[in-house]
C-alpha cells in the first residue's frame, strides 16, 4: 500500500477510537438536537397550518434540522482532541515520524466523517420511531448522509484551525457559539416565505441555509427543484475553502 | 558496530532568533560521534530545549547547519525521521491508547512489517519492564511508567540515534536508576544518545562526552574527566557551577507556542 495512503488509514483507526472512548462522551451530541426536536415538534406543530407553509406536518418540517444538528455540535470535537494531542505534546510525536502531513488531517476528517455516519443514523432511526417520513425513501438518505457528512468535515475544519492557530482549549470549546447564530439565521424553524424581510434577506447569506434547504427538499419534496444541489456546492465548497485553510494553520504551526 | 571515529551530528554555527527577537541559541558548533553518548548541559533557559527540537526541525533554525548521519537537515527530514528517536520533555501518550496500541500504530507509521512490530513490541515492553500493563491505557499509568514507556516508544523503529530531552526528570531514584540501565544497555548495543539532562550526576554517570551551554553558547566541552581537571572540580555539578551563570528571571518563554492574549496586550 503506498505510504500516504497507509498513513492515512492507520491514523483515521486511532481516531476512530476517539470517538467511543470514553463511551460516555457519544451521549451529549444528541441531547440538544433531541430536545429542541421534541419542544419544537410538539409547541409548534400549529405553524403548520399558517398559509403559505408547506403541506407536511411540522415535525417532518423540522426533521432534517435535528440531523443536521446533532453532527453540528459534534463535529467542533475535533479540534478539541488536536488542541489535546497538542497540549500532550503527541502531536509533536506525529510530526517527527516520516508521514504525510496531509495524512493527519485527512484522517481526522475520517474520524468526523464516521461519527456524523454514525450519529445521523442514531438520529434517523429516533426520527423514523417519531413517525417521520422522508420522502425520496432509501437513496434520498444516503444523499442526505452524504450532504450531511462533507458538511461535518468542512465545520471540524473550523474547529481545528482555531486549535491550531490558538492551542487554546477554552477558546476552540467556545467556537460551539458560533452554532447558534450559524443554525438560527437559517430557515430551520419557518420557511422563507414566511419570514420577516430583513431575516430573510440574511438567510441567503448563510451557507448553512443551502444545507438545510436540500435535506428538508429530500425529506419532504422529492428530487425536484435545485436544491439538493445548492446543498452539495455549499458543503462542498466549504469542505474545499476550510481544508486549505486547515492546511496552511498545520504549515504555520510548525514554523 | 560501534564505530566512535564518524561524526553522526554534524552541527556548525546554529542559531535560533525567535520573532520578537530573543537570541536562544548564538552560533553553537558541535559535533556528535557515531555510538558516543553526548551530554547536554545548562541552566534553565540557556537553549538546550531550543537546540535539540532544532536538530528533529521541531523548531526551525534561523541560520546554521545540520547534518544528522551524513544527511542535511532541511532536505532529508522523512529519511532523518527514520533514523532518529525522541524522547521529548513532555511525555505525549494517548490518553485514550493502550501502550500496545500506541506501540502497533507508531510502527506502522514508520511503515514497518507486522511480524517486525510485534518482535520490538515484546522486546521494548519487556526491556522497560511494562508487560503486564501493556493492554492498559496509557493514562492510569504513574510518572515513571509513563516515562519508560515513552522512551520504549521513541525505540520502536530501532533509531540510530535517540534524542533525550530531561528523560529523568520528575522520577525517583528507583526509576532513575532503572532508565539509566537501559540507556546504558542501548548504548551498548551501539546507538548514539544525545541527552540534555539538568542532572549533573546523570551526565557524570552516563555520559562519554559533555558540552555545557549557557545563554546560548557553549561554554566548554570535554569528557567528566576531562572537564573536572580542567576546571579544578570534584564533580560535575561544581564543573557546572564554575562555567555557568544563573538564568533565573531570563529563561525564555515558549516563543513558538502561539500567544492568544498577545493582541489584547498590544492595546495595554
Amino acid at each position: 500500500m503506498n505510504t500516504f495512503f497507509s498513513d492515512w488509514y492507520y491514523l483515521s483507526i486511532r481516531n476512530i477510537k476517539l470517538i467511543w472512548r470514553p463511551l460516555m462522551a457519544l451521549l451529549p451530541p444528541f441531547f440538544m438536537p433531541i430536545f429542541f426536536f421534541a419542544v419544537n415538534s410538539l409547541s409548534l406543530s400549529a405553524l403548520a397550518q399558517v398559509p403559505g407553509f408547506p403541506d407536511v406536518s411540522y415535525k417532518d418540517f423540522i426533521a432534517p434540522v435535528a440531523m443536521f444538528t446533532a453532527i453540528f455540535f459534534s463535529a467542533g470535537n475535533a479540534g478539541i482532541e488536536l488542541v489535546q494531542d497538542i497540549q500532550s505534546g503527541y502531536f509533536k510525536k506525529l510530526i517527527i515520524m516520516p508521514i504525510n502531513r496531509l495524512a493527519i488531517v485527512l484522517a481526522k476528517l475520517t474520524e468526523v466523517a464516521v461519527q456524523a455516519l454514525g450519529q445521523g443514523l442514531v438520529m434517523l432511526i429516533l426520527l423514523l420511531l417519531w413517525g417521520v417520513h422522508f420522502k425520496t425513501g432509501f437513496l434520498g438518505i444516503l444523499t442526505i448522509f452524504a450532504i450531511l457528512g462533507i458538511f461535518a468535515m468542512a465545520w471540524s475544519c473550523i474547529s481545528m484551525i482555531f486549535a491550531l492557530r490558538t492551542q487554546n482549549a477554552r477558546l476552540v470549546q467556545s467556537m460551539f457559539i458560533l452554532v447558534f447564530p450559524l443554525l438560527y439565521l437559517t430557515t430551520s424553524q419557518a420557511p422563507k416565505s414566511l419570514l420577516p424581510h430583513t431575516f430573510g434577506v440574511i438567510t441567503s447569506y448563510n451557507p448553512v441555509t443551502y444545507i438545510i434547504e436540500g435535506i428538508r427538499t429530500l425529506t419532504i419534496n422529492g428530487w425536484g427543484g435545485p436544491d439538493v444541489s445548492y446543498a452539495f456546492l455549499a458543503a462542498g465548497g466549504m469542505f474545499v475553502v476550510f481544508v486549505t485553510i486547515t492546511m496552511l494553520s498545520f504549515h504555520k504551526a510548525l514554523k | 558496530m560501534v564505530s566512535k571515529n564518524t561524526n553522526i551530528i554534524e552541527v556548525k554555527n546554529l542559531t535560533k532568533t525567535y520573532p520578537g527577537g530573543t537570541q536562544a541559541v548564538r552560533g553553537i558548533s558541535f559535533n556528535v560521534k557515531d555510538g558516543e553518548f553526548y551530554g547536554f548541559l545548562g541552566p534553565n533557559g540557556a537553549g538546550k530545549t531550543t537546540t535539540i527540537n532544532m536538530l528533529v526541525n521541531l523548531v526551525k533554525k534561523t541560520s546554521g547547519s545540520v547534518v544528522i548521519d551524513g544527511l542535511k537537515l532541511e532536505d532529508n527530514l522523512d529519511e532523518i525521521y527514520k533514523r532518529v528517536g525522541f524522547a521529548m520533555q513532555e511525555v505525549g501518550l494517548d490518553e485514550v491508547a493502550t501502550a500496545r496500541e500506541m506501540m502497533q500504530l507508531h510502527g506502522r507509521l514508520y511503515h514497518m512489517s507486522k511480524t517486525d512490530i510485534d518482535a520490538q513490541v515484546s522486546k521494548l515492553l519487556k526491556l522497560v519492564e511494562l508487560e503486564k500493563v501493556a493492554d492498559k491505557f496509557t493514562s492510569t499509568y504513574s510518572g515513571g511508567m509513563r516515562r519508560r514507556f515513552d522512551l520504549a516508544l521513541s525505540l520502536i523503529h530501532k533509531p540510530k540515534i535517540l534524542f533525550l530531552d530531561e528523560p529523568t526528570q520528575g522520577l525517583d531514584p528507583h526509576a532513575r536508576q532503572l532508565i539509566w540501565a537501559h540507556l546504558r544497555q542501548l548504548n551498548k548495543e551501539g546507538m548514539t544518545i544525545f541527552l540534555t539532562t539538568h542532572f549533573m550526576d546523570e551526565a557524570q554517570e552516563l555520559c562519554d562526552r559533555i558540552e555545557i551551554m549557557d545563554k546560548g553558547k557553549i561554554v566548554t566541552e570535554g569528557s567528566p574527566e576531562e572537564l573536572m581537571k580542567k576546571h579544578n572540580a570534584k564533580n560535575m555539578e561544581e564543573v557546572f557551577l564554575k562555567t555557568t551563570g544563573s538564568n533565573l528571571g531570563n529563561e525564555e518563554v515558549n516563543a513558538n507556542a502561539p500567544d492568544p492574549f498577545a493582541r489584547s496586550r498590544q492595546r495595554g
